[in-house]
């Protein structure tokens, strides 16, 4: 091992001043040495990045305390095109890549620049490896604490595994579970555990005074590691408590209480000098080169922040209380961000007197150690203000500086399910959109087209992502009854009712359809997007009021066709169903020769049914009815035409028309609750509420021109009175025709602009208001 | 590893649902047609893929059960490497020790909700046999690199 000095470099100005260049080419740069900014530094065996740089004299990053442990953001590097490498951590290789990131004092800290190239042309980055495992205990941290953590774990036949630093692990984040995510040599680690551990012990205090972000500063714990590897300490002075270990004899005790830090006029950028004061207020002046400081130590303990709660346990230095460091006065604070003390004082003289406040106002502990270096600081501050010692926040993942790849590694997006008719509608020409977790056809290319076909003609549309369940049982009248605000017991078996779906506090979750197959048996439809959660609201309400029922959910087991359109029994009679159903009556037959259950409903406005049939006959049901409907001028109508027709009629679209807080008085529909029924979900807040007068409601429009786009703003008045929650530039009607809310209550302006044109609120629906056309 | 040769195919079956006693008395022996693997996927609720008509004596334990015909299943048998080559390292769960299979686990493989059905050791059909509605068969065999 050779030996070396800080700050001995021969001249420093290579590697810290001016702007950074990527290296150039190797010639005259020594074999197996790194290059950081273009200087190229030796690497002796055994070094971290940071222990070869201060071994020829320098420093990596921009300036600081070195603590060499991990815990501060002074030796942060760009090494190899990865920004935030903690050097102090990363093994030294011949040829690495080092780039110090800009200093932040005093001003918002630049983000690291990485020339990502052309991210088209650039060839795709390797696959980042996943090691998964699943342990009864993991033990971060491998130090003595931990190791007996994990070795009275395997006494007991456990299987512990111990994740450290040592081994070239970084832990990203502890999530619940418990869980624990780490960057690993080669890839990323996800560990599954009954228990963590955490024994990260204590980090040391980083000094916060005047001139604490000159080079030549290192931590009585840094010391000893440089001492240990063989690297001098030129000129040093101990401030505080010395260093314990290969360092314990070097340097001047320096007595008194550290004031500041004074610039080498020889050397600038670096110590020169430590200022300290005695008892009795008397400052002295001594000259150095090397400045080492053992000023205390804090609960390193961010990680145990991060997942406080089952399954998590801190232990030993990580779960101490030590004592608070002394309250800074003036310097650097938090050295990730620049923040001083004084922008401390400016935060609080502004309000922001909770740790939490300070944070975000002074941004101390947001930058990338997370707190390591500041937060006893600010404490300690806050405290002083306070005489509290506030609470440390909790922490969030991730711990460490993380590139998307490593975070995206092995991760998937959820998937969006597709129809069994998928195909068919890509083979039509259909551009597929994402909607309520399915893929589903927006249009086939030609909307007015399908409009008209709905309006004119006959048409189909793939509806099997519609939300389906059969509920029996003997309570099973008696749940429903509970469950919707619509009668349900006079619901004869053939027949059906819409019904809206409320939670306790009367507010509008979901609607559908409530179809009686038999005196103990139902068939209950919801919307795509709210089927998943109706299901668990049925099952949950079921179970809690411990009703005799038997659920069954069916919605990705059937699909669901809806012929729609003027000729749409026409079309089913030539399938074989006649007589057709009347409206809300539905009834179990073939069509095509594939068993369905077919609904009378109407959503576009025009006679529908919707053909419910078991999903492995849906093509051959789509086939089937667009070959028989040729000459009546059939075609598939798309998600947007849908919006259009039920716009038209006026029919609400859960989460698209709805807020959290929509009551059926709201969007008009009272007709469909039943107060007078002694019970059902929501009822309480309804009757509570009733008497209020509506400071919101869904209203329709209509106005000359284009229809504006969807949440625009209405106004009146010259403010702003409400917004539109969906349009349409009806080629029937010739006008734009749209829904949206209107808030400040009554009497409700009968005229409104919307877009800078006058609209007029028009009553709904917009076509056919009298239903002629559905049950024709 | 890609396995276009592994192919996800329908697979007919039943779906019951009934009181847990009910299944429980009825489904203690196996599903009554042969070669139908049982699915129990909640205590109320069991997929015999591979059965083909209603599961016996269901009624008579409870006569409020529901037993329909289901025809969203697709899957495939997988052998022992298959399963560790093109499942496992896309499993958030570890798989049940071989001597605690036959075991149905439940969850996503490669973000996609699937089941896997883990066969006992004697079982000739294969190692495993996963399950996925067909709503997500396309998906999961881009995911997974099989056919569909």
């Amino acid at each position: 091992m050779s030996g070396g000095s800080i700050g001995n470099a021969a001249s420093s100005a290579g590697g810290l001043a001016g702007p950074a260049a990527l290296p150039g080419p190797a010639a005259g740069v020594p074999a197996g040495s790194l290059v950081v900014d273009g200087v190229p530094y030796a690497i002796s065996p055994g070094d971290t990045i940071a222990q070869a740089v201060v071994r020829a004299g320098d420093v990596p990053g921009s300036g600081g305390p070195l603590c060499l442990a991990g815990d501060c953001p002074n030796c942060l590097c760009e090494v190899d095109g990865e920004a935030y490498v903690r050097t102090c951590l990363a093994p030294a290789r011949p040829g690495m890549h080092v780039r110090r990131h800009p200093a932040t004092v005093g001003e918002n800290p630049p983000l690291p620049v990485v020339d990502l190239g052309d991210p088209v042309a650039a060839p795709p980055e390797p696959e980042i490896p996943v090691r998964r495992a699943w342990v009864d205990l993991v033990v971060v941290g491998g130090g003595a604490e931990g190791r007996a953590a994990a070795d009275a774990a395997r006494a007991e036949g456990r299987e512990a595994m111990v994740l450290d630093g040592a081994d070239g692990i970084e832990i990203m984040g502890v999530y619940p579970g418990p869980g624990v995510v780490a960057r690993e040599p080669g890839g990323m680690l996800h560990v599954m555990a009954d228990e963590v551990v955490i024994a990260t012990g204590a980090a040391e205090i980083h000094p916060v005074c005047p001139g604490n972000r000159l080079r030549g500063i290192l931590t009585a714990g840094a010391a000893d590691q440089l001492a240990a590897a063989g690297i001098e300490l030129p000129d040093a002075v101990v401030v505080g408590e010395p260093p314990a270990g290969a360092a314990s004899g070097a340097g001047r005790r320096v007595p008194g209480t550290l004031v500041r830090f004074e610039e080498d006029e020889a050397r600038p950028g670096w110590v020169g000098a430590v200022v300290t004061v005695d008892e009795a207020g008397a400052e002295t002046r001594t000259p150095c080169r090397t400045a080492v400081v053992g000023l205390g130590r804090a609960s390193r303990d961010v990680l145990a922040r991060m997942a406080a709660g089952p399954g998590v346990v801190a232990v030993g230095a990580a779960a101490e209380a030590f004592p608070m460091p002394p309250v800074p006065v003036d310097g650097v604070v938090c050295p990730c961000m620049g923040t001083t003390v004084a922008d401390l004082e400016g935060a609080w003289e502004r309000g922001f007197t909770e740790l939490d406040l300070m944070k975000r106002s002074s941004r101390a502990t947001l930058g990338p150690c997370q707190g390591g270096v500041c937060l006893p600081h600010v404490r300690s501050w806050i405290a002083s203000r306070t005489g509290v010692v506030p609470d440390p926040f909790t922490a969030r993942p991730a711990a460490r500086q993380i590139t998307i790849a490593e975070a995206a590694a092995d991760v998937t997006v959820d998937a969006f399910r597709r129809t069994a008719l998928h195909e068919e509608h890509l083979a039509a020409g259909a551009r597929m959109d994402r909607f309520g977790g399915w893929w589903r056809p927006w249009h086939y290319g030609d909307l007015h087209g399908e409009y008209w076909a709905v309006r004119s003609a006959v048409s189909l549309g793939d509806v099997s992502t519609l939300g389906k369940m059969i509920v029996t049982g003997p309570d099973v009248v008696e749940l429903l009854e509970r469950i919707y605000p619509c009668n349900v017991a006079d619901i004869r078996p053939g027949r059906s009712r819409y019904a809206l779906v409320l939670n306790e506090r009367g507010h509008l979750m979901d609607d559908g359809m409530i179809l009686r197959d038999a005196a103990d048996r139902f068939t209950l439809t919801f919307t795509s997007g709210g089927a998943a959660s109706a299901e668990m609201w049925v099952r949950d309400w079921a179970e809690a009021w411990g009703l005799d029922v038997r659920i069954m959910d069916r919605t990705a087991s059937l699909g669901a066709i809806n012929v729609t359109g003027p000729l749409a029994a026409e079309l089913l009679a030539r399938a074989g169903l006649r007589p057709t159903p009347r409206m809300m009556e539905h009834v179990r037959t073939e069509v095509a020769g594939v068993p369905c259950h077919v609904m009378r409903l109407s959503f576009t406005g025009e006679a529908s049914f919707e053909l419910h049939h078991p999903v492995d006959r849906s093509v051959e049901l789509w086939r089937a009815l667009m070959a028989l409907g040729r000459d009546l001028g059939i075609r598939p109508h798309g998600l947007q035409a849908l919006m259009a027709l039920r716009l038209e009629k006026g029919h609400v679209m859960i989460g698209l028309d709805t807020d959290m807080d929509s009551t059926p008085r709201r969007l008009g529909m009272d007709w469909a609750v039943r107060m007078e029924k002694p019970y059902f979900i929501g009822r309480a807040s309804l009757a509570r509420t009733a008497g209020i007068p509506d400071q919101r409601r869904w209203f329709g429009f209509a106005m000359d021109g284009e229809v504006p786009p969807d949440g625009t703003p209405i106004f009146h008045d010259g403010e702003i009175v409400g917004n539109i929650t969906g349009g349409w530039t009806s080629p029937l009607f010739g006008k734009a025709l749209m829904l949206g809310w209107l808030r400040r209550g009554e009497p409700w302006p009968t005229e409104v602009q919307i877009g800078g044109r006058t609209a007029t609120r028009t009553p709904t629906p917009f076509y056919d208001p009298e239903g002629h056309r559905a049950r024709a | 590893m890609r396995a276009p040769d592994i192919r996800l195919r329908p697979m007919p079956g039943r779906r019951v649902v009934a009181t847990p006693q009910a299944l429980d008395a009825v489904l203690s022996a196996g599903w009554p047609e042969e070669a139908v693997v049982v699915l129990r996927t909640a205590p109320d609720e069991a997929v015999g893929v591979g059965a083909r008509g209603p599961l016996d004596g269901l009624i008579a334990h409870d006569r409020h059960a529901i037993d329909v015909e289901e025809s969203a299943l697709a899957g495939c048998w997988l052998t022992a490497a298959e399963l560790g080559a093109l499942v496992v390292p896309h499993l958030d769960w570890p798989l049940t020790a071989e001597a605690q299979r036959p075991a149905l686990e439940q969850g996503k493989v490669a973000g996609v909700p699937a089941k896997l059905w883990l066969a006992g050791a004697e079982d000739p059909r294969g190692a495993a046999l996963l399950v996925v509605n067909r709503v997500y068969a396309a998906e999961i065999a881009e995911r997974l690199g099989v056919a569909w």
